[in-house]
């Protein structure tokens, strides 16, 4: 398998005050290859959602280094990316998806496929803040699936809307999976994990403290809460 | 992102914003022209009418001076919060920092091109009659749009850095406000050599002068002066922009975990 991204020795402090630094995690090794989905589970507060800010080039690490492969583009899943109120849900999908990388000519194109992903009816060119949060989910979860890019980082965002909808992202997703991609999903949602994951890390206190099976590595989770 | 990619970014954000601002307001877009001239009425009432300005066609010489600032002071100003106020999405997604006060700068030029078709139609109507030399007007514009970059991307960097510039920079726009010659003359000044100093440290205040130079005398502005305005901002810019390009990860650090 071709590793898309790889992170050696990697750590992040981020600065509390002008004069005291925290370690937010420290000495993460981890290499993701095309084709795989590798979930990262932890408590709150143990360093996933950073990590993933660090895998999307949003946060260079304290230390360590970060490499992505050659044309390889990773970004975050974003519901609702760069969504304003007082603009449509057409708007809004345009923007968002220019923001994602698409240029205008694919932003355009890709209208039509968020808008009959989205079912929202006349309401796609009504401003958002006449949306229920629910429509706002559906749109946002839409125009987030026209992401092209080849490591997907997801946090904790596939739980929305109704049941239904909920049945439909879930498989729209599963089709975007492929061998040529690669997902890193932070998720609670154990059912989530060991369906669509072939590898879990769990994150504790800033380290990895187990690897592998999601089955294995969800089992010493469920021990670390319990205690 | 390719160099198209972030153009089309830049102007989507700038168009946006304002469709979604004029949104918020009973008078919409109104409000482009309205502010400006409501800023005009109240400084026309305190020099003209209460303090009886000696200056010959002072409305008019007062809205070319404080039209041409308020768009310098606002961009400015905005630019300098522009980081700050997208710090949620730059939390969610890997893009150029200065992309943000690029895109309020733009906002800026859009409303301000309004302002100048409504500032020339007034002079028309006031019965200033346009001649070749307005065609200097062109150039003029696009020097103050450098200047308004150069200085929006220096404000949002420091602001970035620390909170308090924010602070200062509106201080600073007070101040260039008594210093521009905005309701005042600068050729009032007696020293020739004071006067060019205070035109080479304040390129604002050079500009204004150049646009009224252009549009209320029919004269070409000095080649010399123009010059020294592309030159200031030109460096400003590259200082500006090296910065950036060595700061981004710094800028997304400072900001989102603020």
């Amino acid at each position: 398998m071709t590793a898309l991204l790889s992170l050696t020795d990697v750590s992040m402090h981020f600065s509390r005050e002008a004069d005291s630094r925290y370690a937010v995690f420290g000495g993460i090794n981890l290499t993701v290859s095309a084709g795989e989905c590798v979930a990262l589970v932890g408590r709150n507060g143990s360093g996933k959602s950073t990590l993933l800010r660090v895998m999307a080039k949003i946060f260079a690490p304290t230390s360590g280094s970060v490499s992505w492969a050659p044309g390889v583009a990773v970004s975050l899943l974003t519901l609702g990316l760069g969504f304003r109120q007082d603009l449509s849900g057409r708007d809004n999908a345009f923007l968002s998806c220019l923001l994602m990388g698409l240029s205008r000519k694919e932003a355009k194109e890709a209208l039509s496929d968020i808008e009959a992903f989205c079912e929202l009816g006349q309401f796609f060119d009504e401003p958002v803040n006449k949306y229920s949060a629910g429509m706002r989910a559906r749109l946002g979860f839409g125009t987030a699936l026209m992401n092209r890019s080849q490591v997907v980082l997801i946090d904790e965002t596939l739980s929305v809307g109704d049941a239904f909808f909920r049945e439909k992202a879930r498989i729209a997703l599963e089709q975007e999976f492929n061998e040529h991609r690669a997902v890193v999903l932070v998720s609670h949602a154990e059912q989530q994990v060991e369906r669509l994951c072939d590898r879990a890390i769990l994150l504790e206190q800033g380290e990895i403290t187990a690897e592998g099976h999601p089955g294995a590595v969800l089992a010493a989770y469920a021990d670390l809460t319990a205690n | 992102m390719t160099f198209n990619q972030t153009v089309t970014l830049v102007d989507t954000l700038a168009r946006f914003h304002l469709k979604g601002e004029s949104r918020q307001y009973f008078f919409g877009y109104l409000w482009w022209v309205l502010e400006p001239l409501l800023y005009v009425g109240v400084f026309y009432l305190v020099f003209e009418i209460l303090l009886d300005s000696r200056q010959p066609d002072f409305l008019y010489f007062l809205m070319v001076g404080k039209l041409s600032f308020i768009w310098f002071s606002k961009s400015v100003n905005q630019a300098a919060s522009s980081l700050e106020a997208n710090k949620g999405l730059m939390a969610q997604t890997h893009l150029r920092k200065e992309l943000f006060p690029l895109a309020v700068i733009h906002q800026g030029f859009y409303r301000q091109l309004v302002v100048f078709i409504f500032l020339i139609c007034f002079l028309l109507m006031g019965g200033y009659l346009p001649s070749a030399a307005w065609l200097w007007l062109i150039p003029i514009t696009l020097l103050q749009a450098m200047l308004i970059t150069a200085c929006g991307l220096l404000g949002a960097l420091l602001v970035s850095f620390k909170r308090d510039f924010r602070l200062l920079i509106q201080l600073g726009m007070v101040f260039l406000l008594f210093m521009s010659g905005i309701f005042w003359d600068l050729n009032v000044i007696a020293d020739t050599r004071l006067r060019e100093g205070l035109l080479v440290l304040n390129p604002l205040a050079n500009l204004i002068d150049c646009y009224r130079q252009v549009l209320m005398l029919g004269e070409a502005p000095n080649g010399m002066r123009l010059a020294w305005v592309l030159g200031e901002s030109l460096l400003l810019l590259i200082i500006v922009w090296a910065a950036y390009s060595r700061l981004q990860f710094w800028i997304a650090r400072q900001v989102v975990t603020r």
